[in-house]
C-alpha cells in the first residue's frame, strides 16, 4: 500500500523536470529514447536472432514449396486456358506519316528485331513438320521445334520490302498468339481482322488465310522447348488514299477454333484491337 | 449543524487559492467557487407575510389571479431546472464523423477522388478503381461514424429515461380555488400547499404550517427532518425555519407558502447550474485512446510521407505515388478498431447495468477500473440506511441482536423474563406503526410511519415477539407523554393484559441516564431487585460500551401502578402530570445503529486487496462513523487510529480526543488509520491535508458537510489518485463532477446528483461499486487484448505495399482486401476478446497507474508489430509466392516485374515457363493472390486471437471457454470463404476462389505464432520481472 502511494511521487519528478530533449537522450541516466545502450543492444540482439530465425523458416517453407514444383510445367494452367493475341509492332496506336521516315522507323525497327528469330537461316535448323497435324512429342526427351520461316510472311517479311509497307502507306502488322504450355487448339484457327467502319477494308493475310498451323502446337515450355517459335500471321492493311488522315480501328480475332475470343473483361483474349492512322 | 454550506465553500475556495494548479484553471474554478460562496439571495424570509404578498402581487387567501400567473410564467419561464448545456446532436455526429482515424481516412478518400479526377482528365478510359476505393472509404467512415454515434446515443438515452420519470404535481391556490397543476407551471407569488410526502415544488416562504417537517438532507446534508413555521428564526435563509426549498421533501404535516423563486433561481437550481459549469476532465480511457490514435496516426503519416517521397525519387509518377500513399494510409489505420472499442465498452456497460451499475458515459466503464481511491458515503451506501436494534442490556448482560439484512445472524436468549418485560415496554412505549398493506413483505423491508429509532424497536419486537399490534391491543393505551427535549423521555400508561388485573402499567423510555435517575429497582431474571451502587456501575459500563460502539442507546423502565392510588378509570392528565414518574423499575437498555450492509465488509476487503483506498466521508458523529468503519473494515481490525494512540498516551479515552485532532499527533505515523472531524478539516492547510492522505491508509472523515467532499477529492487527485466519489445530495454534485468518476445513488439520490454523476448505483450498495471496479479492470485488460489483436494484422497489411514499392513485385494485397480484414473478419474476434474471463484475480493487484500503464505501450506495439505481425506477414507472403509460383511465376522473376505486370498494353508477359499472359489473365492471378493473402491473414489471426486471449497464462491454463471467441473463429473463416467463393465477388470485390491447398499455406506460420507465444509466456511466467526480456517480450 505504502509503496503504491509513493510511486506517483517517484515517477512524478521525471516527466515534470525533464524536457522533451531528455526523452530522446537523457544524460543523467544515459538513456536514449527511454533505454540504456545496453538495453538497446539486447533488444537489437533479440530482434536479430528472431528475424534470423524467421528468415530461416521462410526460406525453408519456400524451399519446400519449390521442391513440389515441376521444372517444365506449372502446377496450374487454368488461369491461362485460352491464349491472348498481341500485335507487333508493340503499339496499339500506329500513327505515322508515310512520307516521314523518322515517324515509322521505330515500327520498322521493332518488326525487324522481332523477326530476327524467324530468319530463314535460323529456322532451317528446325524440323519440317507435317502440315495440319499436332506435333506431339510427349515421350521424347528432346522436344523439337517446327520451323516457321520469315519468308512465309512474303510481303510482310521485311525481306523484299524492308519497310514492311510503311512507306507505301499499307503497313504490315504481325499478329501473334500467346504461348501456352500444352495448348492444342481444336478446329482450324485463323486470324480475321475487320476494320470498324461501314465499308470493309482490304487486307492481305500471310501465310494465306491467316492460318496458324497445328504443327506449331503443343508448346512444351521454355525449359524443354527453348528454341520454340510461335507461329505468326501478318496482316497487311491495304489502305487507300481515302483512308489517310482518318483513324482506323481494326480488330483481329482468332476464329475457326475453340479458342475464346469474346471475353467481356479481357479485351486481349483471342482478339486484339488497335488503331491505325496514316498521315500523308 | 454549525456548518452551513456557505462556510464550507469558503473553505473550498481557500484550499484552491493555496493550490499550485495552473493559473487558468484556478481562475475559472475560483470564479465558480465564488459564485457558490455567495449568500443565497433570498430576503423574503425576513419580510413579513404582508410585505411578501405585496412584493409578488399576491393574496394570502386568494392566491394569484390566473392572468397574473400566466403573465409571470411568461416572464420567468417554467419552473424547472435548465438541463446542463448539451452539445447539439449534429456536433456530436460530426465529432464521430471527423474524430479519431476518420480524418486520415477522409484524406485517403479525397486523395482517391483526386487521383480519379486526374486520371479522368488525362486518360480516355480511366480505371474506376480509385473512384471505387474513394467511395468505399467514404462509406466506411460514414458507417463507422454512424455506428459509434448510435452507440453513444443509446447509452445517453438510458439517462434520459431516468429523468422525467414522474411528472411533478403541485397544489396551488389561484383566485381562491385549489388546483393541482404541473409543478413546471408554478410561478413566483403562487400560494402553494404541501403535505407530508410531497416534494416541495419551488422555494417557498412559509405562511402557515401544521407540524410540518422537511427533509433538507439533499441540500444541507442534515439527516434529521426539520420543522417549518412562519417565523423567521435566522438571518441565513438556509437556516431559517420559514423557507422550504425546491426539490426537498415534506416529511410530515402540512404547510402553505408563497413561492419566492422558481426554476434555476432556486437554491437547488443555482447549485445545479454552477455544477454543470464545472469542467470535468477527460476520462482516462479517452486519454488512452487519444494517445493511441496519435501514435497510429503518427506512424501512418510518417510511413505515408516517407514512401511518397521515396516513390517520387524512385521515378514513379505523382499519381502512382499518391495511390501508394492511399494504400499505406488504409493499411495503417485499423478502421474497425474504434468501433470495436465502443462495442466492448457497451457490452461491459450492459453487464454492469445488470449488476446495478448504470453507466451514463461509456468511457466511465473503464475509469472505475483504474480507480485508486473511493470516497464513499456512509449512510445508505455502506449501511442499510435503517436503524436497527443492535444490542440490548438486561439481566446485567449485553445481548447482541441480529442486524443482518436477511436475519441470518445469531440470536440471543429470548427466554428470560426480563426480555419479556423489556420487549413489552419497547412495544408499548412506541408510536411507530407499520404502514398498511405490507403483510407479505419481510418485516425488515416494511415501511413504517414514525421516527427511525421507534421503527427500529418496532421491527425488533415484531421479529422476536410477534405482532406488536396485538400486544398494543391487549394493553390499551390510556395516556401518553410524547418525547420532548426537556424531559428526554417518553411515557405511556396502559391497561394490563390480564383482565382481572386492574392495575395500570406505566412504561417509559428515554435517555438512559435520565431513566436511571427515576428508577429505584431493576429487573434481574424477571425479579425486581433494589438498584444498588454495583448495579449502577454495571449499567454505567454497559452504557459506555454501547455508546463506544457508536450506537444510539435508549433506557427502558416500567411500573405497575398500585391499584389503591390509581384505580380503574383514573384520569391521567398528561399536561399536568398527576401520577408518579419516579421510583420506577429499570428494565434494560436497547441500542440501535444503522448496520452495515451484508456485502460491504467483503467488498471493502476486495478493495483493499485490489489496492484501492476506501475513504469514508460522512456527516455522522465520529464515534458512529468509526464504529461503522471498523464494522465494514475501512478501519481494519487491530489498526489503531491516531486518537486511539493518543488516548493511550494521555490515558483518557473521552470522545473529545477524537474530535480535537492534535497536529503533533500526526507524526505518529505508526497509526495507519485516522478519523478526521469536519471542523478540523476546515483548519488544515493543503500540505497537512496531503500528509494525512498520504500517510494514512485508512481514513474516515466525520461530521463533514457535503461540500468538504470537494476538498477531499481534490486532495486525493493532487496525489495522483483516480478518485471515485459517491454522493446523493445536491451539494455532493460539485464533488461528483470533480471526481474522476462520480457515483450517484439510484434510490436516494437527487436528480441533480444523478445529472452530475458518471455512474448510478441502482441499489445504492457499495458492493456494486466493487463489481463495477472489477468489470472496469477486466475491460481494460480485454481492450488491450483486442487492440493487440487488431493492430497485429496491420503489419501484414502494410508490408505488401512497402515491398511493392521497393522491390517492384506485383501487389500482394489490395486496399479492398485490407478493408475486408479490418472491417470484416477481424471485427468479431476482436469483440469476442471483450468476453474473455480474467486471467488471474484482477482484484488482487494494484490499480493501474495512469502515467505508466498505458493502453497501448511500446511493448504492445513491439510484440504486435515487431513479432507476431512479422510472422503473419511472412505467412501472407508465403501463400502469395505459392500461388504465383504454382501459376508459373517463380519468385526469381518477380522482382522488378511490376512495370510490365501493371502495364495494360503488355499482353504477352512471359512467365518462368515461357507462357505468355494477357493483362487481365495475370491480374486475375494477382487478385487470387490478394484473396490468398487475405485468407492467410485470417488463418494467422486464428492463432493471434488465441494468443491474445492471455497475457501471461498459457492457453492451456486459460482454456477455451469463451464461446463468443470460438464463434468468432468460425465466423471469420466462414466470412473469408464467403468472400472468396461467392459468385460475383470477382466483379464486386475482385476476390477469386482459392484452391483448397492454398488455405493451408499460412498454417505453419499460424502454428509458429502459437508456439512462439506460448514460449514467450512461459518465459514470462518463469522469470517474473525478468529484466531485458521483459522490455521486449512483455505486453503487460
Amino acid at each position: 500500500m505504502s509503496t503504491k502511494e509513493e510511486t506517483p511521487v517517484a515517477d512524478g519528478d521525471k516527466p515534470q523536470t525533464s524536457s522533451w530533449k531528455d526523452s530522446i537522450y537523457n544524460p543523467r541516466t544515459g538513456e536514449f529514447i527511454g533505454r540504456t545502450a545496453k538495453s538497446w543492444a539486447l533488444i537489437l540482439l533479440f530482434y536479430l536472432v528472431f528475424y534470423g530465425f524467421l528468415a530461416g523458416m521462410f526460406t525453408l517453407t519456400m524451399w519446400v514449396m519449390l521442391q513440389t514444383l515441376d521444372d517444365n510445367i506449372p502446377t496450374y494452367r487454368d488461369r491461362v486456358a485460352s491464349p491472348g493475341l498481341v500485335i507487333r509492332p508493340r503499339s496499339l496506336d500506329i500513327v505515322f506519316n508515310r512520307t516521314d521516315t523518322k515517324q515509322y522507323v521505330q515500327y520498322v525497327q521493332h518488326l525487324e528485331n522481332f523477326l530476327q528469330q524467324y530468319n530463314d537461316t535460323v529456322q532451317e535448323r528446325n524440323e519440317l513438320c507435317m502440315v495440319g497435324e499436332y506435333y506431339e512429342q510427349d515421350d521424347q526427351e528432346e522436344k523439337k521445334v517446327c520451323q516457321f520461316k520469315r519468308s512465309l510472311l512474303r510481303q510482310c517479311s521485311g525481306l523484299s520490302d524492308t519497310t514492311f509497307g510503311y512507306t507505301e502507306g499499307k503497313p504490315c502488322v504481325l499478329v501473334k498468339m500467346n504461348r501456352i504450355i500444352g495448348l492444342k487448339p481444336r478446329g482450324d484457327p485463323y486470324i480475321n481482322c475487320t476494320a470498324k467502319r461501314e465499308s470493309p477494308l482490304q487486307m492481305q493475310y500471310f501465310p494465306s488465310e491467316g492460318r496458324f498451323d497445328k504443327m506449331y502446337f503443343p508448346y512444351y515450355g521454355k525449359n524443354l522447348h527453348s528454341t520454340y517459335v510461335q507461329p505468326l500471321v501478318a496482316v497487311k492493311l491495304l489502305l487507300t488514299k481515302e483512308d489517310y488522315n482518318n483513324e482506323l480501328t481494326v480488330e483481329c480475332k482468332i476464329e475457326g477454333s475453340d479458342l475464346r475470343n469474346s471475353d467481356d473483361r479481357d479485351k486481349f483474349l483471342g482478339r486484339v484491337t488497335f488503331r491505325v492512322k496514316v498521315v500523308e | 449543524m454549525g456548518y452551513g454550506r456557505s462556510d464550507s465553500y469558503r473553505v473550498a475556495t481557500s484550499q484552491d487559492k493555496d493550490g499550485k494548479s495552473s493559473p487558468s484553471k484556478k481562475n475559472k474554478k475560483g470564479k465558480d467557487m465564488d459564485e457558490l460562496k455567495k449568500e443565497v439571495p433570498i430576503t423574503e424570509h425576513k419580510m413579513s407575510i404582508e410585505e411578501c404578498c405585496r412584493k409578488f402581487n399576491t393574496d394570502i387567501v386568494q392566491g394569484l389571479t390566473n392572468a397574473k400567473a400566466a403573465e409571470f410564467l411568461i416572464r420567468d419561464g417554467p419552473n424547472c431546472l435548465t438541463p446542463p448545456p448539451t452539445t447539439p446532436e449534429w456536433i456530436k455526429f460530426c465529432r464521430q464523423l471527423f474524430g479519431g482515424f476518420s480524418i486520415l481516412l477522409w484524406t485517403g478518400a479525397i486523395l482517391c477522388f483526386l487521383a480519379y479526377a486526374i486520371q479522368a482528365a488525362t486518360e480516355d478510359e480511366p480505371a474506376g478503381d480509385n473512384l471505387y476505393l474513394g467511395i468505399v472509404l467514404s462509406v466506411v467512415v460514414v458507417v463507422t461514424g454512424c455506428f459509434s454515434y448510435f452507440q453513444e446515443a443509446k447509452s445517453s438515452k438510458i439517462m434520459e429515461s431516468f429523468k422525467n420519470m414522474v411528472p411533478q404535481q403541485a397544489l396551488v391556490i389561484r383566485e381562491g380555488e385549489k388546483m393541482t397543476i404541473n409543478a413546471e407551471e408554478v410561478v413566483a407569488g403562487d400560494l402553494v400547499e404541501v403535505k407530508g410526502g410531497d416534494r416541495i415544488p419551488a422555494d417557498l416562504r412559509v405562511v402557515s404550517a401544521h407540524g410540518c417537517k422537511v427533509d433538507n438532507s439533499s441540500l444541507t446534508g442534515e439527516s434529521e427532518p426539520q420543522s417549518r413555521s412562519p417565523d423567521c428564526t435566522h438571518d441565513n435563509p438556509l437556516e431559517t425555519r420559514n423557507v422550504a426549498f425546491f426539490s426537498t421533501n415534506c416529511v410530515e404535516g402540512t404547510a402553505r407558502g408563497i413561492v419566492v423563486c422558481t426554476g434555476d433561481r432556486t437554491v437547488m437550481g443555482r447549485i445545479a447550474t454552477l455544477t454543470s459549469g464545472l469542467e470535468s476532465g477527460k476520462t482516462p480511457i479517452a486519454k488512452e485512446i487519444e494517445h493511441f490514435i496519435h501514435l497510429i496516426t503518427g506512424v501512418a503519416v510518417f510511413l505515408g510521407i516517407t514512401f511518397f517521397i521515396l516513390a517520387v525519387c524512385l521515378g514513379y509518377t505523382w499519381l502512382e505515388a499518391v495511390i501508394f500513399l492511399i494504400g499505406i494510409i488504409v493499411a495503417n489505420v485499423p478502421e474497425g478498431l474504434l468501433a470495436t472499442v465502443t462495442v466492448c465498452l457497451t457490452l461491459t456497460a450492459k453487464r454492469m447495468a445488470k449488476k446495478n451499475c448504470l453507466v451514463k458515459n461509456l468511457e466511465a466503464v473503464e475509469t472505475l477500473g483504474s480507480t485508486s481511491t473511493i470516497c464513499s458515503d456512509k449512510t445508505g451506501t455502506l449501511t442499510q440506511n435503517r436503524m436497527t436494534v443492535a444490542h440490548m442490556w438486561f439481566d446485567n448482560q449485553i445481548h447482541e441482536a441480529d442486524t443482518t439484512e436477511d436475519q441470518s445472524g445469531a440470536s440471543f436468549d429470548k427466554t428470560s423474563a426480563s426480555w419479556a418485560a423489556l420487549a413489552r415496554v419497547a412495544a408499548l412505549c412506541n408510536r411507530a406503526v407499520f404502514k398498511a398493506g405490507q403483510d407479505q413483505l419481510p418485516i425488515l423491508k416494511r415501511d413504517t410511519a414514525g421516527d427511525a429509532s421507534e421503527s427500529a424497536l418496532l421491527k425488533c419486537i415484531e421479529l422476536s415477539c410477534g405482532s406488536v399490534k396485538q400486544i398494543r391491543e391487549k394493553n390499551k393505551k390510556v395516556a401518553e407523554i410524547p418525547f420532548n427535549s426537556t424531559n428526554k423521555y417518553q411515557l405511556s400508561v396502559h391497561e394490563t393484559e390480564d383482565p382481572n388485573d386492574n392495575r395500570y402499567l406505566l412504561v417509559m423510555k428515554g435517555a438512559p441516564e435520565r431513566i436511571l435517575d427515576r428508577c429505584t429497582t431493576i429487573i434481574i431474571q424477571g425479579k425486581e431487585q433494589p438498584m444498588d451502587e454495583e448495579m449502577k456501575e454495571s449499567f454505567q459500563n454497559a452504557y459506555m460500551e454501547l455508546g463506544g460502539l457508536g450506537e444510539r442507546v435508549l433506557g427502558f423502565c416500567h411500573l405497575l401502578m398500585p391499584e389503591d392510588q390509581y384505580p380503574k378509570g383514573f384520569a391521567f392528565d398528561c399536561d399536568d402530570v398527576n401520577f408518579t414518574t419516579e421510583s420506577l423499575c429499570f428494565v434494560g437498555l436497547m441500542s440501535m445503529i444503522d448496520p452495515p450492509r451484508a456485502a460491504v465488509p467483503d467488498a471493502v476487503g476486495k478493495c483493499r486487496s485490489a489496492g484501492i483506498k476506501v475513504i469514508m466521508v460522512t456527516g455522522d458523529h465520529p464515534i458512529t462513523a468509526k464504529a461503522i468503519a471498523k464494522g465494514v473494515g475501512i478501519i481494519s481490525e487491530g489498526n489503531e487510529t491516531v486518537e486511539d494512540i493518543a488516548s493511550h498516551h494521555t490515558g483518557s479515552r473521552s470522545a473529545n480526543s477524537l474530535c480535537s485532532l492534535m497536529f503533533p499527533l500526526l507524526s505518529l505515523s505508526d497509526a495507519k488509520a485516522c478519523v478526521i472531524h469536519g471542523t478540523d478539516l476546515k483548519e488544515l492547510s493543503q500540505d497537512q491535508m496531503d500528509d494525512i492522505l498520504r500517510n494514512h491508509t485508512e481514513i474516515v472523515f466525520a461530521r463533514t458537510s457535503p461540500q468538504q467532499k470537494l476538498i477531499i477529492v481534490e486532495g486525493c487527485q493532487r496525489l495522483g489518485a483516480i478518485v471515485a466519489v459517491t454522493g446523493d445530495g445536491v451539494n455532493d454534485s460539485p464533488a461528483l463532477k470533480k471526481a474522476d468518476i462520480g457515483v450517484a445513488m439510484g434510490i436516494s439520490g437527487s436528480d441533480v446528483s444523478k445529472q452530475a454523476a458518471d455512474m448510478i448505483l441502482l441499489d445504492d450498495n457499495f458492493a456494486s461499486i466493487v463489481t463495477g471496479v472489477e468489470e472496469g479492470r477486466l475491460i481494460f485488460d480485454n481492450l488491450k487484448k483486442s487492440i493487440a489483436y487488431t493492430l497485429t494484422s496491420n503489419i501484414p497489411e502494410i508490408t505488401p505495399f512497402l515491398l511493392f514499392i521497393i522491390v517492384n513485385i506485383p501487389l500482394p494485397l489490395g486496399t479492398i482486401t485490407i478493408l475486408c480484414i479490418d472491417l470484416g473478419t477481424d471485427m468479431v474476434p476482436a469483440i469476442s476478446l471483450a468476453y474473455e474471463a480474467a486471467e488471474s484475480d484482477i482484484m488482487k493487484r494494484q490499480p493501474r497507474n495512469p502515467t505508466r500503464d498505458k493502453l497501448v505501450n511500446e511493448r504492445l506495439i513491439s510484440i504486435a508489430y515487431g513479432q507476431i505481425g512479422m510472422i503473419q506477414a511472412l505467412g501472407g507472403f508465403f501463400s502469395y509466392f505459392v500461388i504465383l509460383a504454382e501459376n508459373g511465376f517463380l519468385p526469381s522473376i518477380l522482382v522488378g516485374i511490376r512495370l510490365n505486370w501493371d502495364d495494360r498494353a503488355c499482353n504477352d508477359l512471359e512467365d518462368s515457363y515461357g507462357q505468355q499472359w494477357t493483362y487481365e489473365q495475370r491480374k486475375i492471378v494477382e487478385f487470387t493472390c490478394h484473396t490468398a493473402f487475405f485468407v492467410s491473414i485470417v488463418v494467422v489471426q486464428w492463432a493471434d486471437v488465441i494468443v491474445c486471449k492471455t497475457r501471461r497464462n498459457s492457453v492451456f491454463q486459460q482454456g477455451m471457454k469463451n464461446k463468443i471467441l470460438i464463434f468468432g473463429l468460425f465466423e471469420e473463416t466462414a466470412l473469408a470463404a464467403f468472400l472468396s467463393y461467392t459468385p460475383g465477388m470477382d466483379v464486386a470485390l475482385r476476390m477469386f476462389p482459392l484452391k483448397p491447398s492454398w488455405w493451408f499455406c499460412a498454417v505453419p506460420y499460424s502454428v509458429l505464432i502459437f508456439v512462439y507465444d506460448e514460449i514467450r509466456k512461459l518465459l514470462i511466467r518463469r522469470n517474473p520481472g525478468g529484466k531485458w526480456l521483459s522490455l521486449s517480450l512483455y505486453n503487460i
